[in-house]
This record gives C-alpha cells, sequence and structure tokens, in this order.
C-alpha cells in the first residue's frame, strides 16, 4: 500500500511515516479549533492549509482531505 | 651536527612561537627540508624544533579494497596512504624521520589535549623509530614565551599514555563506525542507480542527524491551534503602556470578548505592587561551547568559523588554548600581568584600570572543569599584526569577558504591579539596573534588558484608554541553528568540543541539511529513515553515551582499549550484516531521494514563459555544452532555453533578478570572485551597463 499524500509505502491509515503523524496531528487539534470558533471540520480543514504555521506535511494531508471531502460531497449529490 | 633534542609541535606556526621562546636569543634558524620548515634552537643543548600538520597519521583498512564492507580488521598508516589530498605529508614525515636519527632525546610539544597527544605519539611511535617510551612531554596552555619557557622547563617525565589510548581507541571507534555505516549506505546507493555519491553516517553523526530530523518532522506535522490574548493599554504620565491579562492564554474567542466587554469604559485601580531587587552575576568565563554560541548570537559565525578564528588568535598567543571545557581561571595565569597588559591598550584601558584598582581580582567562575587548560582568557598579548574584523571581533569578545568575570555583580530592580479593571487583573511588569558592575565591563555585548516604568502606589487610578484582543496561533518548535545544535549535542554528550562543529560541518556537505535556520533535506531523511529501519540502534544516542563511557574507563585505566573496541565491533557486526541483507531496499530508498537532491541542485526557478515549467541545468548530449532548459520542453509545449557560461562552476542561486525577476545562477572560477549572472539577455541591468 503507498501514502495517499506522496506515494511512498504506507504505514496505517494509509499514510506514510510523515504524513501519518500530520494526519494524527491534524486529527488532535479540531478539538480546540472546534472550542475556540466553534467551526466544523471543513472549514477547520481549509482555515489550517491557509495558515502559515502549518507544517507542509500537514498542508498536504489537509488539501487530501479536503478534496476526499469534495469528492464524497459529490457522490452524496 | 651534534646530538640534539627533537621537539615536536602540532603546527607550523606553533613550531616558530616554541623555537622564538626556546632559543636563547629569541632567534632561532628556520630551515627548510623540501618545503617542510624546522628550526634551530640554543638552550640547554641544540634544540631542533620540527611541526607537524596536524594528524600526519590516521586509521585505514588492513586490506586496500576501496567500498568494502564489512571491514573490522584496521591499522595506523601514514596520512598520505589514506587520504588523496594529504599528499603533502609524506615529505613533512621524511624530514621528521631524517631529523629523528640524529636526536638523542625526544620532546612532544603538541597542544596538550587527545588529539595533540594523538598527533604526537604517533608520530614518534611511526615516523621516529618507537621513541613514544622515552619522550617528555611539553604541558601549556599559551604559546607566550614565559609559559613555554615554565613548560619546558618543568617538562613531564613521559606521554600521558592513558589519555592517548583513549584517543586512539576514540579515532578506531568512530572509523569502524564510520567506514562501515557509510560503504553500506554508500554501496547500496551506487548498485541500485549506477552512480557514486558518498553518503556517510557514523557514531556522532547519526544520532545528530536524527534529532534535526525529529526537530523537522514536528515543525512539517505541526497543526496550529488557535488562542486568544487580551490586553490593556493605559496611560501612566506622558507614556501609554500596553499591559497584559493576567492569564496570557485564553482559549475561546468569546471568553475573550467578555473580558473586554466588562472592561469597556471602565477605569483601572492599581490593587497591588512589588519590588524586588536582585543580582546578576558575571557570565562564566568562555569554554570553547560557550564561545562559540556567543560568537553566532552577537556575529552569526557558524561553530567551525569561530573555531578556526579562535585556534588563530591561540597561535599569534593573543587567547589560551581554545579547545577547552573550563571555565575556571586559576591565579597561575597571572590576572593582574594581563589587565596591566590590556591597560595599555586603547580599547580595552579604561576597564582595566578600572579593574586594577580594585583591591582583590577574584574571577567569577562557571562549574566546566578540563583538567587540561583553563577557560578561554586573553594572554595580554597584543596584536602584532592588523587583525581582520572577524579576528578583531573574536578577541575583543575574548577580553570583554574575562574582565567582566572580576567585575562585580550587576543589580536589577524588578516590579510588578497588578491593575484591577472591573474585577479582571492585568499585569503591569518592569525592570531597571541599578549597578552596572560587570555589564560595563562586557559592552556591547551584554543583554539585560530595562524596562523602566513610572513610580506606583496601591489604590491609584489609572486612565485605562482601550482594551485590545488579538487572535494568536500556537507555533510550531523552533528550527535548530548551529549553535544550538551544538548545544545540544554538547548536552547529549555526543562528540568532543574538537568534533563537534565538523561534524555539524559534513551534515551541509553532505547535503543532509540547508541553511542556516536548520531545515533537513529529503535526503537527510531517508538517510534518518533507512537507519532507523534496519538499524536504530547506531541513531541512539545510548549507544554513543556508552561508548564514551568505555572511552573515559580506557583513560581511568578502569578498561583496556581492546575491550572497548571488541565491544564496539560485536555492536557492529549484526548492523552490518542486517544493511547487507538489506541493500536493495535501502538503495531504492536512497537513490530516490539522491535523484531529487540532485534534480533540485539543477533546479534554477520556474520557467518565465510557461509559468509551469522548472528551469534546469541541462548538458547537451550532441554538444557537451551546457545550458538552461524548461521541463516542459520534453512535452514539446516549451521551448525556452538561456545560455550559460561554459567555464567555471555554476549554481542556482534560487533568487529573481532585482531588476526583471528572472532566475540568477552564480558563477565562479577558482581563484577569481564570483558573480550573479541573470539569466535575461535582455535584462535591463545588461543593457543599462552596454549603453553606458
Amino acid at each position: 500500500m503507498t501514502c495517499k499524500v506522496c506515494g511512498r509505502e504506507a504505514e496505517a491509515d494509509g499514510f506514510c511515516v510523515f504524513h501519518e503523524r500530520a494526519y494524527e496531528n491534524i486529527q488532535r487539534s479540531f478539538a480546540a479549533w472546534k472550542k475556540g470558533l466553534n467551526i466544523p471540520w471543513k472549514d477547520y480543514l481549509r482555515e489550517i492549509k491557509q495558515n502559515s504555521l502549518t507544517g507542509d506535511w500537514a498542508k498536504e494531508v489537509a488539501e487530501h482531505l479536503i478534496r476526499k471531502e469534495e469528492t464524497e460531497d459529490d457522490k452524496t449529490s | 651536527m651534534p646530538k640534539y633534542t627533537l621537539v615536536i609541535t602540532e603546527k607550523p606556526d606553533a613550531a616558530a612561537r616554541i623555537a622564538a621562546a626556546l632559543d636563547v636569543d629569541g632567534k632561532p634558524s628556520r630551515v627548510l627540508d623540501h618545503g617542510v620548515p624546522f628550526y634551530e634552537a640554543k638552550r640547554d643543548k641544540e634544540l631542533v624544533i620540527v611541526p607537524a600538520l596536524g594528524h600526519l597519521y590516521t586509521v585505514a583498512g588492513e586490506k586496500n579494497g576501496r567500498g568494502e564492507y564489512p571491514v573490522f580488521e584496521y591499522k595506523w598508516v601514514p596520512l598520505y596512504m589514506a587520504e588523496r589530498g594529504a599528499k603533502r605529508t609524506r615529505v613533512w614525515l621524511e624530514t621528521i624521520t631524517k631529523l629523528a636519527k640524529n636526536a638523542d632525546a625526544f620532546v612532544d610539544a603538541c597542544d596538550y589535549d587527545v588529539e595533540g597527544s594523538i598527533i604526537g605519539y604517533t608520530i614518534l611511535k611511526y615516523a621516529c623509530g618507537g621513541k613514544q617510551t622515552e619522550a617528555k612531554r611539553m604541558k601549556y596552555s599559551t604559546l607566550t614565551r614565559e609559559e613555554l619557557e615554565e613548560s619546558y622547563a618543568n617538562v613531564l617525565p613521559s606521554l600521558d599514555f592513558s589519555l592517548i589510548e583513549a584517543g586512539l581507541a576514540r579515532h578506531e571507534v568512530d572509523w569502524l563506525y564510520g567506514v562501515n555505516l557509510s560503504r553500506a549506505l554508500t554501496q547500496a546507493a551506487k548498485k541500485r542507480s549506477g552512480r557514486y555519491t558518498t553518503l556517510s553516517t557514523g557514531r556522532v553523526q547519526g544520532p545528530t542527524l536524527k534529532f534535526l530530523a525529529m526537530r523537522e518532522r514536528s515543525i512539517r506535522s505541526f497543526v496550529p491551534t488557535p488562542y486568544w490574548t487580551v490586553s490593556a493599554k493605559i496611560r501612566l504620565g506622558d507614556s501609554l503602556f500596553e499591559i497584559p491579562f493576567e492569564r496570557k492564554v485564553i482559549e475561546t474567542r468569546d471568553e475573550a470578548n467578555a473580558i473586554v466587554e466588562a472592561c469597556k469604559s471602565r477605569k483601572g485601580k492599581v490593587s497591588a505592587v512589588e519590588a524586588k531587587t536582585f543580582l546578576v552575576p558575571p557570565p562564566p568565563p568562555f569554554d570553547l561551547g560557550s564561545l562559540q554560541s556567543e560568537a553566532y548570537r552577537l556575529f552569526r559565525f557558524t561553530p567551525m568559523r569561530t573555531s578556526s578564528i579562535a585556534q588563530r588568535l591561540y597561535l599569534d598567543a593573543l587567547i589560551s588554548y581554545p579547545r577547552t571545557s573550563s571555565q575556571k581561571l586559576p591565579p597561575t595565569i597571572g590576572y593582574k600581568t594581563i589587565l596591566q597588559q590590556l591597560a595599555k591598550t586603547y580599547e580595552h584601558g579604561k576597564s582595566a584600570c578600572e579593574l586594577l584598582a580594585k583591591p582583590d581580582l577574584k574571577p567569577k567562575e562557571g562549574k566546566g572543569f578540563d583538567p587540561a587548560h583553563p577557560a578561554i582568557y586573553p594572554t595580554g598579548n597584543l596584536p602584532q599584526r592588523a587583525l581582520d574584523s572577524a579576528e578583531r571581533n573574536i578577541w575583543n569578545l575574548v577580553v570583554k569577558r574575562f574582565m567582566a568575570a572580576f567585575a562585580d555583580d550587576a543589580a536589577q530592580k524588578a516590579v510588578k504591579a497588578i491593575v484591577d479593571i472591573n474585577g479582571k487583573r492585568f499585569l503591569l511588569e518592569g525592570k531597571e539596573t541599578l549597578e552596572e558592575g560587570w555589564l560595563r565591563f562586557y559592552k556591547p555585548y551584554a543583554r539585560l534588558m530595562d524596562a523602566p516604568m513610572p513610580r506606583l502606589v496601591e489604590g491609584q487610578e489609572i486612565d485605562v484608554k482601550k482594551v485590545l484582543v488579538r487572535d494568536e496561533f500556537t507555533k510550531p518548535p523552533s528550527r535548530y541553528n548551529p549553535s544550538s545544535l551544538l548545544k545540544k549535542m554538547q548536552k547529549e554528550n555526543l562528540g568532543t568540543k574538537a568534533t563537534r562543529a565538523g561534524i555539524i560541518q559534513t551534515l551541509y556537505d553532505r547535503k543532509y541539511i540547508a541553511e542556516a535556520s536548520i531545515t533537513v533535506t529529503d535526503l537527510g531523511f531517508e538517510v534518518v529513515n533507512v537507519l532507523q529501519k534496519h538499524c536504530p540502534t547506531v541513531l541512539s544516542s545510548m549507544l554513543t553515551a556508552k561508548l564514551e563511557e568505555g572511552m573515559n574507563e580506557i583513560q581511568d585505566n578502569k578498561a583496556t582499549r581492546e575491550k572497548v573496541l571488541g565491544e564496539a565491533i560485536e555492536i557492529l557486526k549484526p548492523v552490518t550484516a542486517k544493511l547487507k541483507e538489506n541493500e536493495d531496499v535501502i538503495g531504492k530508498q536512497l537513490s530516490r531521494a539522491l535523484g531529487k537532491s540532485r534534480l533540485e541542485e539543477r533546479t534554477v526557478g520556474d520557467c518565465p514563459s510557461c509559468k509551469t515549467g522548472k528551469l534546469l541545468i541541462i548538458r547537451s548530449k550532441k554538444t557537451g555544452k551546457r545550458f538552461v532548459g524548461c521541463t516542459n520542453y520534453f512535452q514539446s509545449t516549451c521551448k525556452t532555453a538561456f545560455p550559460l557560461p561554459q567555464q567555471g562552476v555554476v549554481k542556482p542561486l534560487q533568487t529573481k533578478c532585482m531588476s526583471c525577476g528572472y532566475p540568477t545562477v552564480l558563477v565562479w572560477h577558482r581563484g577569481k570572485r564570483s558573480w550573479k549572472l541573470c539569466l535575461n539577455p535582455a535584462c535591463p541591468l545588461k543593457t543599462r551597463g552596454k549603453s553606458n
């Protein structure tokens, strides 16, 4: 299995060692964003993708998750 | 010629100084033998002082199989036999061997530390025909005449063999790790890609790179979280102060807004004032690590650069031996004499005279201790040549730090007041220096910040101008820089004071890391990943610490060199076997990163014509000439190309031309000044030059 973001060998959740940790951080940090700004998951992903302090790998994962959400939305509509 | 004493020094500059100090008239004669200088001096008897060129011997494999691994058999050989660039050392050794034949006594006068002791020992053993057992040892910390004379008069009866054994073991262990692991990586990549690129790692390099990779991973995976801060702008006298709310972090915007709302149009009241006076002692005298850190903070000198400048100043007898871990200044260095000499200078005269007027000279010292040398201090000698600005900066820094150590503590007053605005507490903090003490002697390098504030009394009413909310985000961990990395290595006991700066430089040279604020490259990550996956032991700082412990035991005569080396080989054997077994997988991983790294090296920037392609430095297979072309050429969508000079080295600068915005490259020829070239043939800067 290869990483959904970069094509390297994937470890867990379909991400490589680099992007796996970024994915975990994205999941973990959502609680703080929700508490602070009361925003939904999709808006959160857009916010962190645009934030200059977000790490490159986290941005790549956020972008992947946004694309995934959009594809799923298209399917349901 | 009558029999003489052969004095061996570490470097030619040191030989000149030692010869001048030991000759009764201070005028030794300089002789050249096939370009190798040595000195003839007269003292109690004839002396011949001959320099080495640093290490003249090194560890090499018993068999001559370049690139083969594992190798566990080794021997000490002349440097010119092991390193291509060391041919010059051959004549050097021949001269020393020739001079040794007519000598009846031998003195090792190399720097008194592990490396110096090994340099002297290997020369005496291999080039002088086994004279290491009868040689005497000079011990000194400065190259001043007085100290060298004293050192020669009280020469130690023998070499420090336990120190030498520990040093030899360190070289051998490092060679075993470096050669085996580096060859494993290099061979794996070469077998896969067919191209040779040196990939190195080692006992210290690996764990250091791992620290950097871990930090880089945290930065690249970082997700910021929002928080809010609240502060009030208040008027005190004629000045405006912005004071923070007592809680530094507010987790929700609603709560932050509620605080602002509560404070709106309200007056503040000082509910408490607390003042505290405290003393700030001077920083301890410099050891090498703290000098490197301070020089980076003040002048942005890399540790390597600071180290080499300090070495030059030492060889000029301006400062004491710099490769020390000591932060102590023993009275034997002669505080008063040094200050009296410094008092003669325009720059330091006033401060030195002030210290000399003190009834008692007692330095404030740090905890660092080194049995061989004191902290770095100025010898009191004044520069006999014009120092360049970098040398002057380091010399001034050492002088000022030395003088600061004898000065009084600085006294500061910190004031903390609480301003209550409708039940919400804000903090007003100020600090002022009451007595400058050592700060005066360490100007302009001292960094105690003053933040004065007017006198406040409890119950005083405060005019609140505004209460503000700020959106903030948590920050990723900061990147290491060469100085903070050096401190980390010191803390983790990785490498020695003499090797740390060089190891950091190697990481840059191998392109594992880049930039002053250190980023780990893909290649660096891949090397760490490979080692972490197949042999995590060699990335562990525990292993290095264990081996260091073994070497300390050799020095304390609690373990033998053979035992420590045997243990090191036993650890290494399964590691190399595993690397060999997985050569294909490793090669694949490394080749991909190497390919990317090579491509990055050739990438000049974005194509200004098609905007989607990248400009690459390409060599034409047909003509053999190099030029810059767009990657979209291969898709037949862009034919943009720029000519390049055919001579010299061309390196992408990753910057755009200030005038036209085209990518730029750096061009340099050997022995000439490098120049920046804008790729745009019609760049306004070029046409302006022509029209003029």
